[in-house]
């Protein structure tokens, strides 16, 4: 009868309150969960510098609403980190969260010295063109990682995922209808620049192929699919979504 | 933050022979407001080291009042000591009520409900049964519960009261894993294929709305399968689990023999916030606790290595930092360590929390 946490999650167990997550995986999930948050931190708050630079409105509207519910979605996960013992408070205030390297650092995967966000998100943007391209590319990105995010063992983390997905998939669908514009406006070199830009930082973020971690998050619940197979399902996605737009990236 | 706070027992109650129904009355009653099937957290001190247990509310919302179903298990310090020891007068500390198992509520609504629980997974689910029936008063609700032997069933009278009370809206099949019943299919254990059994004759599997399950690791699995198989989503299941391993008590980091002498003594220097504070501690507590114990104000969020909040430069003497999940190679050669992981090596350290 006996059945210890680690064969129950093996066997795709979930478990439901801090209490009695093992050491690895209560470690494993803070970092999947500052890793969300810290990025979407970091997402809104470069976003935020943006907001003025929309040509109009209508893109102002949209890229606010963007900032609120990135900055929002952090609340909710951090909600959970709570019930671990985080402190919301100084979390949300501790990083400087608009700090920036230069357009041209070359940092490959690795994450900044202060926080844990994807090291994507720590390139600075370059104007509103490009920060609709970047919101295009790591929407989709997002919306891949979001649904193996809702397969989560920690069934409250999950709930938040499955709750907000929806939302980030719609940042997306924003970031396509903001390029339909921007290419009827003349814009498709530009738009070509910063996809070349963005597209090889964001495809670093899913991590290496045969990532050794993959095995033993797998094991615990916290990862279903492999950084190469989400990486690939993010390419299909991409690709198909700016030849809709009319984009052909060399 | 989550704090303790006080709570008088004004009742406790035997249900079965090792499990008694604990009343509560908070201080403060606005922070025990609780959500039916959220748990409360314990923290005791047996002999010196602190425990903390966490045990649902079995209380229905509206009844005004907090209670907590305690099983006793054996060589569980905290369950005997509830079971054995606690009296109406005694005073407890608890963190305010936890847990997501629920599902928000709607006395309009005409839903289904099924729930599972084995042995004390009742507390929760009994806490849920109550508050959805009065709440819902177009909700029907099915429980699956299952137990060693009738002896062993808790709640097994105010069950048989719900059944009662609301009418042909609550059911209750009991499963015993060794009291032979009337029907062969309630005895032995909650397994797949019995669920699988039951949702042929027993229960509409197909009009369910939301499964709750809380039970051994095992029953969970087994039943999580049924309910998938017949076509319930991952969102319609809410899982708890309290482990029948619940983490034991507070590991004290191994320390040699001599753990009293002078030479377990370390002298450490923290520069914070611009001032610099020297304080003397003892080298089985971590970097982090020491300052906190001198009441600086280091920061610090997980306390599990992950998150590095803590993070401060060690300038001087050396430390060990036995977990680090957070800090790449090249800020560990820096010198930067996880405070909340770092105990003092060496008899004088210096750090640096500002770096």
């Amino acid at each position: 009868m006996d059945m210890s946490i680690e064969d129950y999650l093996a066997q795709g167990g979930v478990l439901s309150n801090p209490t009695n997550v093992p050491a690895r995986y209560r470690a494993e999930l803070l970092k999947l969960m500052t890793s969300f948050v810290d990025s979407e931190l970091a997402g809104a708050a470069g976003f935020a510098d943006i907001i003025n630079q929309g040509p109009g409105i209508a893109e102002r509207m949209a890229a606010a609403r963007i900032v609120q519910e990135k900055t929002a979605h952090a609340g909710r996960v951090l909600r959970v980190m709570e019930s671990f013992g985080v402190n919301a408070d100084r979390y949300a205030n501790h990083h400087p969260w608009t700090a920036r390297l230069p357009r041209d650092a070359d940092i490959g995967a690795a994450r900044g010295d202060h926080d844990m966000r994807l090291a994507v998100f720590n390139y600075p943007l370059d104007g509103w063109t490009d920060a609709v391209v970047m919101n295009l590319l790591m929407g989709l990105a997002v919306g891949v990682q979001m649904g193996d995010f809702q397969k989560l063992s920690y069934q409250p983390l999950a709930e938040v995922f499955r709750a907000i997905a929806p939302v980030e998939a719609r940042h997306g669908e924003l970031a396509e209808e903001g390029l339909v514009r921007l290419m009827g406006e003349g814009e498709g070199d530009r738009i070509l620049t910063s996809v070349s830009y963005w597209w090889p930082r964001v495809a670093a973020s899913f991590g290496q192929a045969g990532s050794p971690r993959f095995k033993a998050l797998n094991a615990m619940g916290l990862r279903h699919a492999s950084n190469e197979a989400m990486r690939a399902q993010w390419e299909a996605e991409a690709t198909a979504t700016l030849d809709r737009i009319g984009i052909q990236p060399g | 933050m989550a704090r303790f706070h006080d709570l008088t027992v004004t009742d406790v109650t035997k249900t079965i022979r090792d499990a008694v129904v604990v009343t509560l009355q908070p201080e403060d009653a606005e922070a025990f407001d609780f959500t039916q099937g959220q748990y409360l957290t314990f923290r005791r001190n047996f002999d010196g080291q602190e425990l903390r247990r966490s045990y649902s509310i079995c209380a229905g919302r509206q009844e005004g009042r907090i209670q907590v179903g305690i099983k006793r298990v054996d060589g569980g310090a905290f369950s005997t000591w509830a079971n054995e020891e606690l009296q109406v007068g005694d005073r407890v500390q608890a963190m305010p009520p936890m847990g997501s198992f629920f599902t928000p509520l709607d006395p309009a609504a005409e839903k289904q409900y099924l729930g599972f629980a084995g042995g004390s997974g009742i507390t929760p689910l009994l806490s849920i049964i109550k508050t959805t029936l009065a709440v819902e008063p177009g909700a029907r609700f099915t429980l699956v519960y299952a137990n060693k032997g009738v002896s062993t069933i808790m709640f097994r009278e105010e069950l048989e009261d719900l059944k009662n009370q609301h009418m042909g809206r609550f059911n209750v099949i009991h499963i015993l894993e060794t009291d032979a019943q009337e029907i062969d299919l309630f005895t032995g254990l909650v397994t797949q294929e019995k669920c699988a059994e039951l949702f042929k004759g027993w229960i509409d599997i197909e009009h369910v709305d939301t499964a709750f399950i809380c039970g051994p690791e095992p029953m969970m699995l087994g039943i999580a399968a049924a309910l998938r198989a017949h076509g319930l989503t991952d969102a319609q299941i809410k899982f708890e689990l309290f482990a029948s391993a619940q983490p034991g008590r507070a590991r004290a980091r191994v320390v040699s023999e001599n753990a009293a002498s002078a030479a377990n003594q370390a002298e450490i220097a923290y520069t914070l916030e611009g001032a610099t504070q020297t304080v003397t501690a003892g080298k089985d507590m971590s970097i982090l606790d020491i300052a906190r114990a001198n009441q600086m104000d280091a920061p610090f969020a997980c306390k599990a290595g992950v998150c590095s909040t803590c993070r401060c430069r060690v300038l001087e003497g050396e430390v060990e930092m036995v977990a680090n999940h957070a800090l790449e190679d090249y800020e560990v050669e820096k010198g930067y360590v996880l405070s909340c992981q770092s105990y003092p090596v060496t008899d004088r350290v210096v750090v640096d929390f500002d770096q």
